[in-house]
């Protein structure tokens, strides 16, 4: 291992749900470290953990034990404000659905994030026309989420994540809704900007796609069972 | 960016946004009627004492100007004391009568009311065409008349009429009527709508009354001399000037525009509260429309905030922009609300003007700048309150959580 | 459901913004007279009056006790002593007129106001000989000098003007409210149904056909009109009391302010039905035309 500092450091995290009676523990104790410039899968079964984790990572929720260091900085136990200023600077966030707002239009979307951390109009919107293009969308950026498929709302969701220049990519189950040939292309775009220095953790249930990870971390029962590096990703 | 989601997020489903906002505009034109109706007797009211300057009245004691047909005696004494005393400016006495009044050239006659005046000081009538009737005059020769007893008697200026009072039978038994001139059109200032009024100079119809009007008056109307101090000096003085008239004089009661006012309040009080009750409920409603329109919007979007949330849009942007949502809605219903608020005024004033007894130039419905501010104010306060719930409902929706039901479907 | 606390803010608008319904009555005398009126008794030292129950209540003046009356202030008048307490009758043409009154025998009011043998108006009745008031009427004004002869039923419609105003003012107010609470009710029970899609959408899913989809959402809508309605009702009713109470006291007079009918409440119930139903119709047309995934989703 390298010198540098993680870039994210989950210690021991516990995160456990109280519903009536039952007491769900989702995670139980999962240390993790991920250093810059890594693309690193998660998969594991249907209830093992992963969003979760992947919640905990983003400061978007927040852990009943344990730590989260965002480039050295405990992001755990940070106040609401103070999280959601983090999430719009450093993180983006890509969800299995699109979760694009329906009434904007694909340009307005990815201006969005941009306009909450304060950018001027025209910065954002040159910003926003390059990031569509980078995605391939340069010439859909008048169209409703509605009027775009699958794939290319999947496209402009990455857009948006990355309009504010994040440390860190975390997407969950990006490619749950699209497919194989679609999904491909998809992680193909992640791997493009994890080679262009950007750090992605991915959120799987495809073994498939988690091969074209660098590191693939398997979680079972709220625990991590397996951390294996991958010889050869596949591109 | 935020306006722009909010106007969306409401244009997404027009037709229920547009149900909505007629409902508040509905609800915006009855507040904007009952703001107008509580507020408009009074300034209506007001501006007919004060508009031609005389801020108290003095009438025999225990009674309302015209209210009943009691006079005061040794008028003369009275209107001169008045006239002495330093703060009063001018007074104007006036004596008011039910006559009988047949026109000369034409067959037509009827019962009028008649007042006299010093036609130089005399603040009941203005002078539409012709002149005032000359005010030297000791016996009937010149009135002006209105225009409800023109058209009534088909007479019109430089017509002459006969005048007998009702009362005095011996009048018209022999014919004695007095002939008179009718020099002038004037619109009469308390006069009720429909009612035919002429007017005279005051020894002319005290004359007229014979026996009964010997320096007698119902009313005196004095002004207060205006110096420096401004409104509330002026006010002082008019309570001092009051008081000193009901201590030296027992025989009358003097009544400020204020106490006037106050008094008519309280006779037309039933109005006034039905219109608060109506205002209050339609508010009420006006605020139920917006939470539930709202509250609906904001919970088919838990899961859209959610993720404006997740990818950074802070608490209060969140709290802005639904709170945006309920002002738009009232500013739309606002907007058609007042237009429709002002027709059913017009329409409801016209109704309210036939009250009998009232003077023609009343109006319980009157749009004043004051209204107009009051109730948008209230509207836009409880469509701030109304979107204020929802919009903090909505900020505080646990994103993690929210996410995962999403996804879920 | 929450409907239910909105409907019978409704009704009771229904219930207020009506006509106010009023009874004339006669005056009342009440107190006991110690001497009864006996008109064209001679005239004793100190007369008897009647005096109106507004002074007895603001003065504490009790049947028995000598007053001083005088046609003018400050002028000596003559003694007069109490005998009877009127109570006004419920006259809506004396609504918020605020003076005293007391009745006394005519020649003494003509003494006391030196007005000789004057007088304001008589009333005539007419003898049983078939003769029409029109006719009557004709007959009177024709040799009439200085008077002139009403009808008491005209005199009865101008008198009632007041009235009718404030009638006419009522029933456009009553109007109003009524076509402003139907939009609010319709507004509200097509929001309520509309937030319920979700729910509609599972039970289209769960196979249930579009016509029993719609006919539930409009029992559904009609059941909770007509309970909001009734117990609007039940408020519109407390509210009339306390209206009445309230303009009662203000105004001193028995005139009934506000009353709920058995028609009324009839009305107000038939007509939140009617609205529960198109509203509910309006809603299950518009949610069972969308296919259920399209309600489900986005
Ligand atoms: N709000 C909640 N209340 C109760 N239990 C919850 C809640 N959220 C998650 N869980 C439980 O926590 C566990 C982990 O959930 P999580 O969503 O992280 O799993 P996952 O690995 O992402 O599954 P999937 O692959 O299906 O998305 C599950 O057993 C789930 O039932
Ligand atoms: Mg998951």
């Amino acid at each position: 291992m390298t010198a540098t500092t993680p870039l994210i450091e989950a210690r021991n995290l516990v995160r456990r749900y109280r519903t009536g009676a039952t007491d769900v523990a989702a995670l139980r104790g999962v240390s993790l470290t991920i250093m810059p410039g890594e693309f690193v899968a998660i998969v594991g079964a249907s209830g093992s953990g992963k969003s979760t984790m992947l919640h905990l990572l983003g400061a978007v929720d927040a852990p009943d034990s344990g730590q989260v260091l965002l480039e050295g900085r405990d992001i755990s136990q940070l106040s609401d404000a103070d999280a959601t200023r983090l999430r719009l600077l450093r993180i983006g966030l890509v969800f299995q659905r699109f979760y694009l707002m329906p009434t904007l239009s694909a340009l307005e979307n990815v201006e969005l994030p941009m306009a909450e951390a304060g950018a001027s109009t025209t910065v954002r919107r040159e910003r926003a026309k390059s990031l569509l293009s980078f995605v391939g969308l340069g010439e859909r950026t008048d169209h409703r989420p509605s009027q775009l498929s699958g794939g290319e709302q999947q496209r402009v969701a990455v857009a948006r994540a990355l309009a504010n220049k994040p440390a860190l990519l975390l997407a969950d189950e990006p490619t749950g809704e699209l497919d194989a040939a679609t999904g491909a292309a998809l992680i193909a775009l992640l791997q493009q900007l994890n080679r262009d220095g950007l750090t992605c953790v991915l959120v799987t249930h495809d073994a498939a796609l988690a091969r074209s990870a660098q590191r693939v971390v398997t979680m079972r029962d709220g625990q991590i069972v397996s951390d294996e590096r991958v010889a050869e990703p596949v591109a | 960016m935020r306006a722009t989601l909010a106007f969306a997020s409401l244009w997404r489903h027009p037709m229920r946004t547009l149900l909505a906002i007629f409902g508040l505009a509905i609800a915006a034109a009855l507040l904007i009627d009952m703001v107008m109706l509580a507020t408009g007797m009074r300034a209506s009211f007001k501006s007919l004492l004060t508009s031609r300057g005389y801020e108290l009245r003095v009438t025999p004691r225990g009674t309302l100007p015209f209210d009943t047909e009691a006079t005061v005696g040794n008028a003369a004494a009275l209107v001169a004391s008045l006239r002495a005393h330093p703060d009063i400016e001018r007074v104007s006495p006036s004596v008011g009568t039910t006559v009988q009044i047949a026109s000369t050239r034409t067959t037509q006659s009827g019962s009028a009311f008649a007042l006299g005046t010093q036609p130089d000081v005399q603040g009941e009538y203005s002078v539409l065409s012709g002149r005032a009737p000359s005010a030297t005059d000791s016996t009937l020769r010149e009135v002006i008349a209105n225009t409800v007893l023109l058209a009534r008697l088909q007479v019109s200026v430089g017509d002459t009429i006969n005048v007998s009072v009702g009362r005095s039978a011996q009048l018209r038994l022999s014919e004695v009527a007095e002939r008179a001139v009718i020099v002038g059109e004037a619109r009469f200032l308390y006069v009720p709508p429909g009612l035919p009024a002429i007017s005279a100079p005051l020894r002319a119809v005290q004359s007229l009354l014979g026996e009964a009007g010997r320096d007698r008056i119902s009313l005196a109307m004095a002004s207060i001399r205006a110096d420096s101090g401004g409104a509330a000096a002026t006010s002082a003085r008019t309570e001092a000037v009051r008081t000193w008239i009901e201590q030296t004089h027992a025989r009358v009661t003097a009544i400020s525009t204020e106490t006037a006012i106050v008094q008519v309040e309280e006779r037309l009080a039933y109005f006034r509260q039905l219109a608060l009750i109506l205002g209050a409920l339609s508010l009420v409603i006006g605020v139920l429309l917006v939470t539930t329109l709202v509250s609906l919007s904001v919970n088919e979007r838990l899961g859209e905030l959610a993720v404006l949330r997740a990818i950074g849009v802070a608490r209060s942007g969140i709290l802005h922009q639904i709170m945006l949502e309920g002002l738009m809605l009232g500013f739309a219903g606002i907007a058609i609300g007042l237009g429709l608020g002002l027709i059913t005024a017009r329409w409801l004033n016209a109704i309210l003007r036939d009250f009998p007894g009232l003077p023609a130039d009343l109006d319980f419905f009157v749009w004043s700048p004051e209204a107009a501010w009051k109730s948008l104010a209230m509207l836009l306060v409880a469509a701030t309150l109304a979107g204020a719930w929802p919009a903090w409902r909505a900020s505080k929706v646990r994103v993690a959580q929210a996410l995962r039901e999403e996804a879920i479907g | 459901m929450i409907l239910l606390r909105f409907a019978p803010a409704l009704v009771a608008l229904l219930a207020v913004g009506f006509p106010v319904a009023t009874h004339a009555q006669t005056d009342t005398v009440i107190g006991t007279p110690t001497a009864p009126l006996v008109p064209g008794r001679a005239a004793p030292a100190v007369r008897g009056i009647a005096i109106d129950e507004r002074i007895a209540d603001d003065h504490g003046v009790v049947v028995g006790d000598t007053l001083r009356l005088a046609a003018e202030a400050g002028t000596r008048g003559e003694l007069v002593r109490v005998d009877a307490i009127v109570r006004r009758a419920a006259d809506p043409s004396e609504v918020a007129r605020s003076e005293y009154r007391v009745r006394l025998h005519l020649d003494q009011l003509q003494r006391l106001t030196g007005s000789e043998d004057r007088v304001d108006r008589f009333a005539v009745a007419l003898r049983d000989s078939g003769e029409s008031v029109d006719s009557a009427l004709a007959r009177i004004n024709h040799v009439a000098f200085g008077f002139r002869a009403h009808a008491s039923r005209d005199v009865a419609v101008e008198s009632s003007r007041t009235f009718q105003v404030v009638d006419r003012f009522h029933r456009a107010i009553g109007g109003i409210t009524i076509v402003a609470s139907a939009v609010f009710l319709l507004c509200i029970l097509l929001l309520k149904v509309e937030e319920r899609r979700r729910a509609i959408a599972a039970l289209r899913l769960a196979g249930l056909s579009r016509r029993t989809v719609a006919l539930s959402v409009i029992a559904e809508a009609a059941v909770i009109s007509v309970v909001g309605s009734v117990i609007g009702a039940g408020l519109g009713w407390v509210v009339t009391l306390a209206v009445n109470a309230h303009y009662q006291r203000l105004f001193r007079t028995p005139l009934t302010f506000a009353v709920l009918t058995p028609g009324i409440t009839l009305f107000a119930v038939t007509l939140s039905l009617l609205l529960g139903i198109v509203a509910g119709a309006l809603a299950a047309w518009r949610l069972v035309r969308t296919p259920p995934l399209v309600l489900l989703g986005r």
